[in-house]
């Protein structure tokens, strides 16, 4: 019978032809819209991942409300009414006790790094131009293993920001904006005192625009010194030994102390609803690619049934069985969902080697290259091409059974 | 190895018609039977009930004693590709394949395929049309698209061959050369022939017809 189906196959080149068209776009689409998709995600993941820390510990805003500075400043009065409802903050956000942290953190085996961190407002000024960022003060060397930034450090190393006082790494659109250079001097405020000159010993560039156009990274101590508040920390950054800990190791730490502490799926939480969507309409389209795909083959094969009735009954004549006829039609859907999903798997691949070459014009999706990230991921070939056999699958079963039901006897009777 | 039919009747319900009432008859092993009637009298349904092709509404057919209707189907598929053979109007060869292959496809169903190309050839050979084993049947004439028809019905060498207008198709020269074929197949391979026919001069060749007459015998 695989004899005979296939010698339909090729007899019908046109239809079979069409047919594996459906099936092998299908799968192409499928393949290259994943790699594509999955590419930006496993870059951006990447990004958040190894940009960031994956764990943050951070000191809590405490929000000092009306009701609180009641029972503070008038313990035994019930009602107490303000002229000006009171409402304010801490003035500084740190860690209270970073040292208990450190020892935790020595500890914990799933670490593999820390950095403490004060971050603070600020504002650059060079030859009149101002622009308020983020300082990021850090220890550099445990900076270093926390974060990739050393790997996107342009005119020195990430390092050289603890080699003497005072200087900092910017962002290389930050550093555009001012219109400022590396080895250049610039004054740095917290807005509470007077400018501090820095000296610029590098820029960095990791492509998350968010980083690039608003941070400064310089020593801890500068840091402190510019906020006037030495001693302060107001984070601690963790890098894991396994990323998939992250989230476990969060939710342990959250029992101790007044910090909050958040992993970083949880900081970009957002991203995983959009990731979530994405892969939703993701499927979407590929189930409609390949429902028309599947019809394709079920209105081709139906057809073909419809067309070898005579055939279908002298074959019962001669001694083939239901089963057989079933497995003649069926065979055809097989070989043609094998053999469109292998070309489509093939193809894909290639289409997705040749769009990872494809230069792609900088931006938050550029990578070092500048090329376009796409997935290769192994399960996204295997799914197309189980996706496209399944689809071709069922669009035979039922022609397959139609052709089956058939008696020889009222075939041979329409036909005289 | 004879087929029996007993009481056979054949009734359909759409529209409600009786085709066949009460069929008493009995084809004997080596018989050449025709069977003759007018259009419409249930000459086809008849043959393809004792065929095993159709099931009778009642009554028993029995082929070599054994009760028809108690077959399974898997039983009843082998017993059509080992015993019997089947020649109709049109030759419903497969378009894709090639005289050849059409007449080896029921050897195929067990795999004799092989063996049997031998067997094939020679009866290509035997009628006239041995050089065009490799031809597609779009390729061949009517007449020899029914030669290469009846080869396939007669490559397991069955005992009973069944068919119905072989000639209604065909011209009266290669009618008479598939007349040639039944006769000599049936003299000297003693091959059971039931042929439909309304031809009366091909139905003087059987050495007995049996007369039907709006689904009786008469
Ligand atoms: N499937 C069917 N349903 C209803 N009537 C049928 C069917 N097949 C055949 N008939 C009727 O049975 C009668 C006998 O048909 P058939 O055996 O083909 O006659 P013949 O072969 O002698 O011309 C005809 O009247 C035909 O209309
Ligand atoms: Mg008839």
């Amino acid at each position: 019978m695989i004899f005979l189906a296939f010698r339909q196959l090729v007899s019908r080149k046109r239809q079979t032809l069409l047919t594996l068209a459906g099936i092998i776009l299908g799968t192409i689409a499928f393949i290259v819209i994943s790699g594509i998709m999955l590419g930006f995600r496993e870059f951006f993941i990447d990004q958040l991942v190894n940009n960031d820390a994956q764990v943050h510990i951070t000191s809590k805003e405490t929000i000092i409300d009306t009701p609180a500075l009641s029972t503070f400043f008038f313990p035994k009065i019930e009602h107490v009414f303000w002229n000006t409802p009171p409402s304010t903050r801490k003035d500084h956000a740190r860690i209270i006790y970073p040292a208990g942290w450190y020892k935790r953190l020595d500890n914990d085996p799933r670490i593999a790094a820390y950095s403490p961190q004060l971050k603070t407002q600020i504002i650059l000024t060079h030859y009149g131009k101002a622009i308020s960022g983020q300082l990021i003060g850090v220890v550099p060397s445990r900076q270093q293993h926390v974060t990739t930034i050393r790997n996107y450090v342009h005119g020195g190393k990430f390092t050289d920001i603890g080699a003497g006082s005072n200087r900092i790494i910017l962002g290389q659109e930050l550093l555009e904006k001012l219109g400022a250079h590396v080895t250049e001097r610039i004054w740095i405020s917290n807005g509470r005192s007077a400018p501090i000159p820095f000296k610029i010993v590098g820029s960095f560039q990791t492509g998350v625009s968010a980083l690039d156009a608003n941070t400064v990274f310089g020593s801890l101590s500068d840091a402190q010194h510019l906020n006037q508040t030495p001693g302060y920390v107001n984070e601690i950054a963790v890098r894991l030994k396994h990323i998939d800990q992250a989230k476990q190791v969060s939710e342990d730490w959250q029992k101790f102390g007044d910090e909050k502490v958040q992993s970083w799926d949880q900081a970009n939480a957002s991203f995983f609803n959009i990731f979530k969507i994405q892969d939703a309409i993701r499927y979407m389209m590929i189930t409609c690619i390949l429902m028309v795909a599947g019809f394709g083959i079920y209105n081709i094969l139906n057809m073909v049934v419809t067309q070898k009735r005579k055939e279908i009954a002298i074959l019962r004549s001669i001694g083939f069985e239901a089963k057989d006829i079933i497995f003649l039609f069926f065979i055809q859907g097989v070989v043609l969902g094998i053999l469109g999903g292998l070309i489509g798997v093939l193809v894909g691949y290639g289409l997705c080697l040749y769009l990872s070459q494809v230069p792609f014009g900088g931006g938050p999706l550029g990578k070092g290259t500048g090329t376009l990230t796409v997935s290769f991921q192994p399960a996204i070939y295997i799914r197309a091409f189980t996706l496209s056999f399944i689809a071709s699958i069922i669009a035979s079963v039922l022609p397959a059974r139609a052709a089956g039901y058939m008696t020889p006897i009222d075939i041979i009777r329409s036909e005289s | 190895m004879s087929i029996l039919l007993e009481n056979v009747n054949k009734f359909f319900n759409t529209p409600p018609t009786q085709v066949l009432t009460d069929i008493t008859c009995d084809i004997k092993l080596g018989e050449f039977v025709s069977l003759v009637g007018r259009s419409g009298s249930g000459k086809s349904t008849l043959l393809y009930i004792m065929s095993s092709l159709d099931t009778a509404t009642s009554g028993s057919i029995k082929i070599a004693g054994d009760e028809i209707s108690t077959f399974s189907q898997k039983k009843l598929h082998q017993f059509r590709n080992e015993h019997m053979g089947f020649v109709f109007q049109f030759h419903y060869l497969l378009p894709e394949l090639t005289a050849e292959e059409n007449i080896l496809m029921p050897a195929r169903k067990k795999g004799l395929h092989h063996k049997k190309r031998d067997y094939a050839h020679h009866l290509l050979e035997e009628f006239q049309i041995k050089h065009k084993f490799d031809r597609l049947p779009k390729q061949l004439s009517g007449g020899e698209q029914q030669r290469v028809s009846i080869a396939r019905a007669l490559i397991m060498e069955p005992s009973y061959l069944f068919t119905d207008e072989p000639t209604g198709n065909l011209d009266s020269a290669n009618g008479e050369i598939v007349m040639t074929i039944f006769k000599k197949l049936n003299l000297e391979k003693k091959t059971t022939i039931v042929m439909v026919t309304h031809d009366p001069d091909f139905a003087n060749i059987a050495t007995r017809q049996i007369y039907l007459s709006d689904g009786k015998i008469t």
